[in-house]
């Protein structure tokens, strides 16, 4: 279907730039290093939601309808600064500035209406609680919008995601969705080494969620996932199968790049392994 | 609401949280978009009346305190007046990080009602008493906290707390039979002391249930010949520091509340007291930073030095060796 | 007015209750208005009304209108 080819293609270009974008952070932050595994395993996913689901740009950011995106493994942002910038509220300079002193963009994301971040997340656990209560607002005002919040499977290991897990089917939330990042690693090793979060996929569904595991990095598997769930009427969780360091040799499952330097040499390799689809 | 003394001795009679479900049904005929969220603790907060009445405005997050807060700050985020109210420990301490990264570090507009706080539940034990919410809180930037001095007070800080332009945490002290230290309506404002007692000997600065057996305490100094000033220093979080500028004139400063000495009022006071150039010596009167063995309320304010009487023993003792 | 009468008056105005929603046989939680709250305000004006102050056991004890009467006889109200 040429629509479908279109959007495909359109989440895609978004991926591939997005890469890039976080190739110039990570270039930028020098020896603070970034959290560049974490990041990547995710583009897949925040590139089909800001290109296909959440109506959020510079043109209309405030409107009611918006869906709402928020990065609960706040970590990841390299990933969100990238989204932000190719639906236009953060510009190509500003990507540079990550992580220096007095930027807007650290290395957590930090409340910022003027470049399109709603919430300080960073500290694991918390994003999921303030998506319920967006999720209940929104239910409160008869709004027909979403709310996305990205997780990670290490962040899993916080009681906190639990306490929202087991609420929010209680409040009947069917605007809302959780999406994990199954990328299988966590800060120090494996989540099988740290604390096994296998199984993930029963736990969810057994708190009351709808829950689907479908390949994080397939867009055109994300792209259905997300239109299809318009007609479920029970908070989604979505366990995503991802590859922590995606999109390059080096990083690819290797839990180095949770958090590392990016040298030029290796900046310079990374750009010439994109590939777009 | 209105305020007249039968109204004061019913609120005094149920005592201060179910007073906070006075407000709150009071409150919500005004205010369109308030929101009040609980850890299944409906009738401890004396909110049961509410819940019947106002569904639509009322959360029961269940025992999950770390949840209660995310939530909170999300409803804050789409513009509605939330409270927040769980037993003290568990609503200052179990979700202490997202109070600071949702109310402090983000400012959302949350006003938290801390119930039970101080020593009123020392029967079940130091896990359902609150002696360190005020010196956890003080440390996060952009929080402000008020200890009312008796049900009338309450629901004066919680009207004000709510109209805030930032997050705030309300400590509720004493139980039912609360003593009234205000029988009739006067002026009330987040961050202005009241004087209740003027005195030029020495200055008692208290808070909360303290406030009446610092009152009481006064009486009987009077009687031994000391000059109390008394001041209610219902907002610890900005103090008030005109009134401790003042208190420098006298010969020592009191402070006097149901917390731990560490971290509470008597911290604050002294932080800026200290800035100032000879001032007077300052006696704290408060938990001396122990869990002691549990009892009635009346039991352990004694054993604590924090009743009337034991107020006056400190104080005269101390008073000689100025 | 006979004690009789200032009693059901003050039990009608201080639990704010419709004079049709009052019957003499009428109980705590009987009206969703004589709740732990309403009681409080009830045994309140009842002090007033009477010029008495009621042990906390009484209070307690008072579950009815009925009730109400007996206790109030120990407080040397009568009817």
């Amino acid at each position: 279907m040429s629509d479908e080819k279109d959007i495909l293609k359109k989440i895609n270009n978004f991926a591939f730039n997005s890469r890039k974008n976080i190739l110039e952070m990570a270039l930028a932050a020098g020896a603070s290093s970034s959290h560049f595994g974490g990041a990547l395993s995710i583009v897949e996913i925040v590139s089909t939601l800001f290109s296909t689901q959440i109506r959020f740009n510079k043109d209309s950011p405030n409107s009611d309808d918006r869906n709402r995106f928020i990065l609960s493994k706040g970590h990841a942002c390299l990933a969100y600064y990238a989204a932000l910038c190719e639906v236009g509220f953060i510009d190509k300079e500003e990507l540079k500035t990550f992580e220096k002193n007095d930027s807007n963009l650290l290395g957590h994301p930090v409340l910022n209406k003027s470049i399109g971040i709603d919430f300080s997340t960073g500290s694991l656990g918390m994003g999921l609680s303030i998506g319920i209560g967006i999720a209940i607002a929104n239910k409160k005002k008869n709004r027909n919008s979403n709310i996305y919040v990205v997780m990670g499977d290490g962040e899993c290991n916080e009681g906190s995601v639990w306490e929202a897990a087991m609420a929010a089917p209680n409040f009947s939330l069917n605007n809302l969705y959780a999406i994990i990042d199954n990328n299988n690693f966590q800060q120090t090793g494996s989540n099988k080494e740290i604390m096994n979060s296998e199984s993930l996929k029963e736990k969810w569904s057994s708190f009351g969620w709808e829950t689907s595991e479908i390949d994080g990095h397939n867009v055109k598997d994300l792209f259905n996932y997300f239109e299809n769930g318009k007609n479920i009427n029970k908070p989604k969780a979505l366990i995503a199968k991802t590859i922590k360091g995606k999109g390059f040799t080096f990083s690819e499952n290797n839990n180095n790049w949770h958090h590392s330097v990016l040298t030029k040499s290796l900046y310079e390799q990374a750009l010439s392994e994109i590939i777009i689809k | 609401m209105d305020i007249n003394e039968r109204n004061i001795k019913v609120w005094s009679a149920i005592g201060p949280r179910a007073t906070l479900g006075m407000a709150v049904l009071d409150l919500a005929k005004e205010m369109e978009n308030l929101m009040v969220l609980t850890c299944d603790v409906s009738t401890s907060a004396g909110l049961d009346r509410f819940r019947k009445t106002y569904p639509e405005k009322y959360v029961d997050l269940g025992i999950a305190e770390q949840n209660l807060i995310g939530v909170a700050a999300g409803l804050a985020s789409e513009n509605y007046n939330v409270i927040t109210t769980t037993f003290a420990p568990f609503q200052t301490m179990r979700c202490c990080e997202q109070i600071k990264v949702n109310l402090g570090y983000m400012r959302q507009k949350v006003c938290m009602v801390g119930i039970a706080s101080g020593l009123v539940l020392g029967n079940l034990g130091y896990t359902h008493c609150c002696i360190e919410d005020v010196g956890v809180l003080r440390s996060i930037p952009g929080l402000t906290i008020v200890s009312p001095a008796d049900s009338l007070e309450t629901i004066k800080a919680i009207n004000a707390a709510i109209k805030l332009n930032s997050p705030s945490y309300i400590r509720l002290t004493g139980g039912s039979n609360n003593p009234i230290v205000y029988n009739q309506d006067y002026d009330f404002e987040i961050g202005k002391s009241i004087l209740l007692k003027e005195g030029k000997d020495i200055t008692i600065f208290c808070t909360g249930a303290s406030v009446y057996q610092s009152l009481e305490a006064a009486k009987t100094l009077e009687q031994n010949n000391i000059s109390c000033r008394v001041i209610n220093m219902h907002t610890i979080k900005p103090i008030d520091k005109e009134a401790i500028d003042k208190a420098t004139e006298t010969k020592l400063i009191v402070s006097v509340e149901e917390h731990n000495v560490i971290g509470g009022l008597g911290s604050a006071i002294s932080e800026y007291k200290s800035t100032i150039s000879k001032a007077p010596k300052q006696l704290f009167i408060g938990i001396n930073d122990f869990y002691s063995k549990g009892g009635n309320y009346k039991f352990l304010q004694n054993k604590h030095g924090l009743s009337s009487e034991k107020i006056v023993v400190e104080v005269l003792n101390n008073y000689k060796k100025l | 007015m006979s004690n009789l009468e200032k009693y059901k008056n003050t039990f009608i105005k201080s639990l704010d209750i419709k004079e049709s929603d009052f019957k003499e046989s009428i109980q705590y939680n009987d009206v969703p208005e004589w709740d732990s709250i309403g009681h409080m305000t009830l045994i309140s004006a009842l002090e007033e009304s009477f010029d008495i102050s009621f042990e906390t056991d009484d209070i307690v004890d008072f579950s009815s209108f009925k009730k109400g009467k007996e206790l109030l006889e120990k407080y040397k109200v009568n009817f």
